[in-house]
């Protein structure tokens, strides 16, 4: 008898997602199951045990149902981004073809897709289950309760990843025909996280919990929160904290929760194969050709402060592709929304000095997203250049240019009009303000520029760009925070940025020359 | 590569055949200094690919296996960009690349941006990007293997063309036997690095004592014999 399809599919999706490890594949399992054993036998409880009292007492508290609807709707959203965000960055409907010249059923395909990625999304399961159960567990809680709330979690996660599955094979179908659908998709994929981040945020600094706590201001929020089900999970949880060892007491609360998120992922899992159907198909799409329009203002402008001459073409050329890809404005769009935030929740405009210095962090980041798609058009791009007189130097020339064109204004709006909001304004505060920050994302875009050139990533795949701008973020905060505090340290607190904009630039022109040197070595 | 040992004449159409894998493409890009030798050097046009790389390129257009395109430029663009990167005056440059679109069928569909273009008609603006500059030699990696018959004849008769009436010197690297064969006035084959023939096709065929360009090519690279083919299927049960 044939293997069910389901299963072929689903074996395939675990060695694509396996592939990395292919060779520790045939042992990985026993590997992870050992491993998570161990993490939830011994490593979870000892480190629950360093908090314990505090966790108790949490539990027991007045904010404790509102902070573990709060906790488990993050997850809940977390887990249900994983595959949009891997499938709105890949969007693509070349191997759909496969499936759907071949005797399978759409249901089978989704079905084998989301438990072909499960082993792995086990481990996510197992680790936040495992370590509230050693949290619970102190409690005195009885098994039939411990054995709820394992169910609870891995209900609420899996109805999460199924249905992020099923949203990620709509979207994939829609999007994967046209590259403009899938430029959509990887723009999506950056910024699906900004709301989550804002949730973190007003949790964080944003005063949420206090009025979740609040009788006068709460009565909203309950209501909202009331309806997601990983909501129904978190009351139970709660509940059980109350009454350990006593599931009669808190029946009747159990079985309709529980009831209602065993019957949500049942009508999840049910509505999500009737929608497989319409999630692959190939129909074709009517789209428009994509057409690029006379130059206008910008471009002319671009092409004029490039010098007109060829410099000039090839600088509108680099801008036009640049400005041209939504991905590329989704991490601008990315990076000022995180300044945004930040700015918003954790500090607040009545603090000049802090925005300034955040927004030193915060920029260092839109440079490097900025600079990051240097080499993303792969080598046989980076050719085109090696191929032309002097096209390597050029090339980097053009892009620092562009990047300047990009970064600069930008950041020059958000300093200005963050520093303007504070209530001690000047204009000579705001001037000041904004004419360093300028110089300083200067530096720090061709200090960016110089790391992709160091680091390239010759592939249009997100995943490798993502991986590669975080490095390079994190070698800009670090480096940065570091001349910050030599400067600190020789000149004192108050002139340090004069001594750490200097470095900054310092470490632009060598990490950039450094860069052009190794680009002419990529082969 | 291993010790090639070649030289092209001024004007003349050469082809340099051999399977997959084989160099034709490491050559193409050392020709090109687009990659560095570890040893030995070669000029072209009277210039040394290690000392006068700027005046190598220069002088020769390339149309590469797998080029680099900028999806999100219309072809206007990409033409004007590539004219910009050669140095084409731009008082010559919006005329030009007018004719080159004409030619290659493309005018009508200039603006529109290249990510909405099909393989054929990619490759024919590579091939109008090649041109750009007008060079006298120009390098073309399997010119013809994404086009459509109709679009391939035309590409031949350019190049064809551009030998015979531009005085062009040409360097085909394929695998598609008939257009290597039609083409040039001397072809090379190599295999795993190493120029294992040279001559004009008829020269080629005498050497190996076979009747056409296919048999000399398997003979000289090696193919699969014909009772291997369908072994396969005599496995039990293999048959749907």
């Amino acid at each position: 008898m044939p293997l069910p399809k389901w299963y072929a599919v689903a074996k395939n999706e675990y060695r694509i997602s396996t592939s990395r490890i292919r060779s520790i594949r045939p042992y990985f399992l026993y590997l992870v199951t050992g491993l998570l054993a161990v993490y939830v036998a011994f490593i979870a409880p000892s480190i629950v045990s360093l908090f314990i009292d505090d966790f108790i007492a949490f539990l027991l508290s007045q904010a404790a149902v509102a902070m573990m609807q709060l906790l488990l709707l993050l997850m809940f959203f977390w887990l249900l981004m994983i595959p949009i965000t891997e499938i709105l960055q890949q969007a693509q409907v070349a191997q759909l073809e496969i499936f759907l010249s071949a005797p399978v059923r759409p249901k089978d395909v989704l079905l084998g897709g989301f438990l072909g990625r499960m082993p792995i999304y086990a481990i996510a399961v197992t680790v936040v289950a495992g370590f509230f159960t050693a949290v619970l567990y102190p409690l005195g809680m009885d098994l039939a309760q411990i054995a709820i709330i394992i169910m609870i979690f891995i209900l609420v996660l899996l109805s999460a990843l199924w249905i992020g599955t099923v949203i990620a094979a709509l979207l994939s179908t829609k999007l994967g025909k046209t590259s403009h659908g899938k430029d959509i998709g990887k723009a999506l994929g950056v910024l699906i996280f900004l709301p989550m981040i804002a949730l973190i945020y007003a949790i964080m600094g944003g005063g949420l919990i206090e009025a979740l706590n609040d009788p006068a201001t709460s009565g909203t929020y309950q209501v909202i929160l009331g309806v997601v089900p990983s909501s129904w999970g978190a009351e139970i949880i709660v509940a059980f904290a109350s009454s350990p060892g006593n599931i009669i007491a808190v029946g009747f609360e159990t079985l309709t929760r529980f009831g209602g998120l065993v019957a949500f992922f049942l009508a999840a899992l049910w509505l999500g194969t009737k929608a497989a159907a319409r999630a692959y198909s190939l129909e074709p799409t009517i789209s428009e050709a994509p057409k690029a329009k006379p130059d206008g203002a910008l471009f002319k402008t671009i092409r004029y402060l490039g010098g007109a001459g060829s410099f000039g073409t090839l600088l509108v050329s680099m801008f036009k592709e640049y400005s041209r890809r939504l991905e590329n404005l989704s991490w601008i769009a990315y990076a000022v929304g995180l300044f945004a935030l930040v700015t918003i929740f954790l500090i607040g405009p009545e603090d000049p000095g802090s925005t300034l210095f955040t927004a030193l962090f915060l920029l260092g980041f839109l440079a490097a997203a900025v600079a990051s798609d240097v080499t993303l058009r792969g080598k046989e791009n980076l050719f085109i250049y090696r191929k032309a007189p002097s096209g390597e130097g050029r090339f980097v020339r053009a892009m620092l240019a562009k990047g300047w064109l990009v970064a600069v204004p930008i950041a020059a709006a958000i300093i200005a009009i963050a520093t303007a909001l504070s209530p001690q304004a000047t204009l000579a505060s705001v001037l000041t303000s904004t004419g360093f920050v300028i110089q300083m994302t200067a530096a720090y875009v061709a200090f960016a520029l110089g790391l992709f050139l160091l680091l390239p990533v010759p592939s249009e795949n997100p995943k490798a760009r993502n991986m590669t701008l975080m490095i390079v973020v994190m070698i800009m905060v670090f480096v940065s925070i570091g001349m910050f505090i030599t400067s600190v340290e020789v000149i004192g607190g108050e002139n340090a940025l004069l001594m750490h904009a200097p470095l900054s630039w310092l470490l632009g022109i060598v990490f950039l020359y450094l860069g052009k040197r190794n680009l002419s070595r990529i082969e | 590569m291993d010790e090639l040992n070649l030289e092209i004449y001024e004007g003349e159409t050469f082809g340099l055949l051999g399977p997959n894998g084989a160099g034709k493409t490491t050559t193409i890009r050392l020709l090109n200094c687009i990659i560095r030798p570890t040893s030995g050097s070669a000029t072209v046009n009277g210039y040394d690919i290690l000392n006068d790389q700027m005046d190598v390129r220069r002088v020769t257009g390339l149309l590469a296996e797998s080029p680099g395109l900028y999806e999100k430029l219309s072809a206007h663009e990409f033409l004007e960009f590539i004219g910009a990167l050669y140095d084409v005056p731009s008082d010559i440059i919006p005329d030009r690349i007018d004719d080159l679109l004409k030619l290659f069928g493309l005018h009508e569909r200039r603006d529109h941006l290249l990510e909405g273009y099909s393989r054929g008609m990619k490759q024919r603006v590579l091939i109008a990007a090649a041109l750009i500059h007008d060079p006298p030699i120009l390098f073309f990696d399997e010119p013809t293997s994404t086009l459509d018959p109709r679009a391939a004849l035309m590409v031949k008769d350019l190049i064809r063309g551009l030998a015979r009436d531009a005085g062009k010197t040409i360097f085909i690297s394929s695998h598609i036997l008939p257009i290597v064969e039609e083409l040039c006035d001397r072809i090379g084959i190599i295999d795993q690095g190493r120029l294992i023939a040279l001559g004009t096709v008829e020269e080629v065929l005498s050497q190996t004592g076979t009747k056409t360009l296919e048999k000399a090519f398997i003979d000289l690279t090696g193919g699969v014999k014909e009772k291997e083919l369908l072994t396969w299927r005599e496995q039990k049960g293999a048959a749907a």
